[in-house]
């Protein structure tokens, strides 16, 4: 499908002029005018607008009868493409649903919910538009392109957009669009503009799209000081944090509190690193209120993930028992939302607010703090951040490496759970840290680790699943679901069912690691990270030096 | 991608009706559909407005030298495309018998469609050739409408032995419906009771015989798009439903 072209009225031109100008041609016919309230929905990590898509719930309004020869349905979600405009699919709605779950069932639904996956659908702007339309027919009537003129104002400010002027193709007929958009072209009124009237309104409204994804995007100065490079890295975080609080407080989908518990769990990490940075009062108050904040968003995040994965549970139950299920269902309902709760009062509490304060104050002025330049207290302070970062990430790859090769068949689940710890610390300063090396080098090494971290977070989420299974069931009963012992009994066929996960998460252990441990990798990891020949191992005796050079 | 064909031994039964008809109920609920007009009489083009003329024709598209989505023209209606016919298609079979794996061609053919459209409807000419043979193999679903007269079951039981007698073909459904239904004929009402209950392969739904179907000719337009209110056009969405829970 060919490009759209659009215009843009000059100042002060006339629209009505141009359009009964083009009507009046043989081979142009005006469509009904249509009112038309549109509102553009995304989710808040820009998803749609990630695929060069949007979706617009668009309402014909106006008071207008419908007359005959109307749709009956005049109510539409229309997912399009930005580029082209071509419409991808249409939904009839007469509300749209928050998730994409709720969406009527369509073919449509079936492309559009493997992108919106768990996200809320966020309405983001409405404009009131007034459409008109003209096509450019042949001598059967058929219509080759058309000329859609919107005049749009915001809904909620009443201001007037500009006027856009749109060529719109058909597919299979290229030249009838060519010829409408050289006519548009040459009208002295008209200038070509990239711009449509949703990029227009979302700019009005104080929308970038695109503006946020849960990706760390820094770039780090490789001849800074280590605290330099520490202080930046949680400035990105907190402010990660930050964009998420509102709709983790609201709960307008899961993913909010998620994003913010990777930014606090990236930052526990990076302050475990800051060790010789950040002079040790000031790092273990902040690890120890980190830790709280990790700790009061965990309940709430441990039901979402049940609740996400409930439709999971039930289809892994033959058909006649999924029913069953459905108290545990509303058992995960109802706790999660006393947990949500209890996240929101920890979050209103003083300790939250003292723990911001404290933490925004010190990233201002990080020198400002007793001894924080003292290379008695903070040895590794005026350190190249690309060495601190180096030796950092050189000690989380050993252990990993260490512990990883110790774990057989036979080693306990604890034991992948801490190398599951381990690798989480080697990815997040992989990833913290990362911009300091080569982005193709380190690319790899991650992309390895991360089908490490795939298969023992199966195998933890397996374990854990399984203990919280045998607790909800526990809770159950204790109150007093009187017919819960049909549930009781499905979940036991769930708990068989994730043994199974869970042994064959075990059995792809081996080969993972191996493939992580490969030479090349190793090989890899040394080059980047691993200590030069003259190390200075005296002056950093806190980095951890309790493995053989056997890398 | 779900590809359904209308098909019948016999002409005149409603067929281009209904693949124009359910192809745009099915593109109005937001699917992606393209109809590919394989009669050479090119009524689904008529319908549609759209020249019944394909560059290179028949020959082109069977033997590859021009993909089929080259072919493909838009409709008035969104989400709604149509490969037309060619009077050259009244040569498809012969074009069908030169190529390797004659009776996959166009199975072989819509294949890269899938990724673009939801449904493809293929309306058929009537007759048993080569290239209903290729269309028994492409479709998930033969979609049979059927007139409630005697020599119009006598060529469903036709139909019916020629696929049971088949055994290479793909598995595809066969859903018959009643076309064309005047009730005030008794012959109409008494084959409709006799055939209809209890059989799988013959749908609840029945489309009546209404002089707003023969207006599609006038308007040039599918039914629902110019009398979205009329009876027949309940009807073809009441199919639609009836069929989409089938499929």
């Amino acid at each position: 499908m060919s490009e759209l072209h659009r215009f843009a009225l000059e100042d002060g031109s006339d629209l009505t002029t141009l359009v009964a100008g083009l009507e009046q041609r043989p081979c142009f016919e005006r469509e009904p005018d249509r009112t038309i309230e549109r509102t553009v929905y995304d989710t808040f990590d820009w998803r749609l607008h990630a695929e060069r898509t949007v979706l617009e719930h668009e309402r014909v309004i106006g008071g207008r009868r419908p007359r005959k020869g109307d749709e009956p349905v005049v109510s539409w979600l229309v997912w399009r493409s930005i580029d082209t405009g071509e419409v991808l699919g249409r939904l009839a709605v007469d509300e749209v649903p928050t998730f994409a779950w709720d969406l009527p069932d369509a073919p449509t639904l079936d492309r559009l919910a493997p992108i919106l996956e768990m996200r809320a659908l966020l309405p983001l702007v409405t404009v009131q538009i007034e459409r008109a339309s003209l096509r450019l027919v042949d001598d059967e009537g058929k219509t080759e392109a058309r000329v859609v003129i919107e005049r749009a104002r915001m809904q909620d400010s009443d201001e007037l957009l500009a006027p856009v002027v749109e060529v719109v193709p058909v597919r299979g007929y290229p030249r009838a669009a060519d010829r409408l958009t050289e006519l548009l072209a040459v009208q002295v009124v008209l200038r070509p503009v990239e711009s449509d009237v949703v990029d227009e309104a979302l700019a009005r409204a104080g929308f970038n799209p695109g503006d946020y994804s849960s990706k760390l995007k820094l770039r780090l100065d490789p001849a800074g000081h280590a605290l330099d490079a520490v202080v930046a890295v949680l400035d990105a975080l907190f402010a990660t944090m930050l964009v998420n609080e509102a709709g983790t407080r609201a709960d307008v989908d899961s993913e909010f509190l998620h994003d913010y518990r990777v930014a606090v769990r990236r930052t526990r990490s990076v302050l475990a690193m800051a060790k010789g940075v950040v002079p040790p009062p000031l790092l273990d108050e902040l690890r120890r209120e980190f830790k709280w904040l990790g700790d009061i968003t965990t309940p709430t995040r441990d039901f979402d993930v049940y609740l996400l994965t409930y439709p999971q549970f039930e289809a892994s139950l033959p058909e006649s028992r999924r029913a069953d299920l459905r108290p545990l269902r509303s058992f995960l309902v109802e706790h999660q939302r006393l947990a949500q709760t209890e996240l929101v009062a920890a979050l209103d509490s003083p300790r939250y607010a003292t723990l911001v304060d404290h933490y925004r104050r010190w990233r201002a002025d990080p020198r400002r703090e007793p001894a924080a330049t003292d290379p008695e207290v903070v040895p590794d302070v005026e350190r190249p951040a690309v060495e601190f970062a180096a030796a950092r990430t050189w000690s989380a790859y050993r252990s990993v490496v260490r512990d990883g090769r110790r774990i057989t068949h036979e080693s306990p689940a604890e034991s992948l759970h801490d190398l599951r710890k381990d690798a989480k610390k080697l990815r997040y300063a992989l990833e913290c840290f990362g911009s300091l090396f080569p982005a193709d080098e380190v690319g790899p090494l991650v992309k390895e680790l991360k089908a490490v971290q795939d298969v023992l977070g199966e195998f933890q989420d397996c374990e854990v699943q399984k203990g919280s299974l045998r607790g909800f069931g526990g809770a159950m009963v204790a109150e007093g679901g009187a017919d819960s012992a049909p549930a009781l009994l499905a979940m036991g066929y769930l708990i068989e069912h994730i043994d199974e996960r869970e042994r064959v998460a075990r059995d792809q252990f081996a080969d993972r690691f191996a493939s992580f441990d490969a030479h090349h990798n190793r090989a890899r990891f040394r080059r980047l990270f691993g200590p030069s020949s003259d190390d200075q191992q005296e002056d950093h005796p806190h980095e951890k030096r309790d493995m053989k050079d056997d890398t | 991608m779900k590809v359904l064909a209308t098909y019948n031994i016999k002409g005149g039964v409603g067929k281009t009706a209904t693949a124009v008809n359910l192809a745009y109920l099915a593109a109005a609920e937001g699917a992606r559909t393209l109809v590919w007009d394989l009669d050479p009489q090119g009524a689904a083009s008529f319908y549609f407005r759209v020249k019944p003329k394909v560059k290179g024709g028949s020959e082109a598209l069977i033997t590859g030298r021009r993909t089929l989505d080259r072919a493909i023209k838009g409709t008035d209606y969104d989400n709604l495309d149509l490969i037309p016919a060619d009077f050259s298609y009244r040569n498809m079979d012969l074009e069908l018998g030169e190529t390797r794996k004659r009776t996959r061609r166009i199975d072989v053919l819509l294949r890269p469609m899938a990724k673009d459209y939801d449904y493809v409807f293929l309306d058929c000419p009537p007759s048993i050739s080569l290239v209903s043979e290729n269309v028994f193999r492409a479709a998930n679903a033969l979609l049979v409408p059927l007139i409630p007269t005697t020599l119009s079951m006598r060529t469903f039981d036709q139909l019916d032995s020629f696929l049971a007698d088949n055994p290479g073909r793909k598995k595809q459904q066969v859903l018959a419906f009643f076309s064309m239904v005047d009730r005030r004929k008794t012959l109409h009402r008494e084959l409709v009771e006799q055939f209809g209950p209890g059989r799988s392969d013959v749908l609840d739904v029945q489309i009546p015989a209404a002089s707003d179907i023969e207006r599609m000719g006038v308007h040039r337009a599918p039914l629902p798009a110019f009398a979205p209110r009329s009876r027949s056009a309940a009807a073809y969405r009441e199919l639609w439903v009836e069929i989409k829970a089938r499929i």
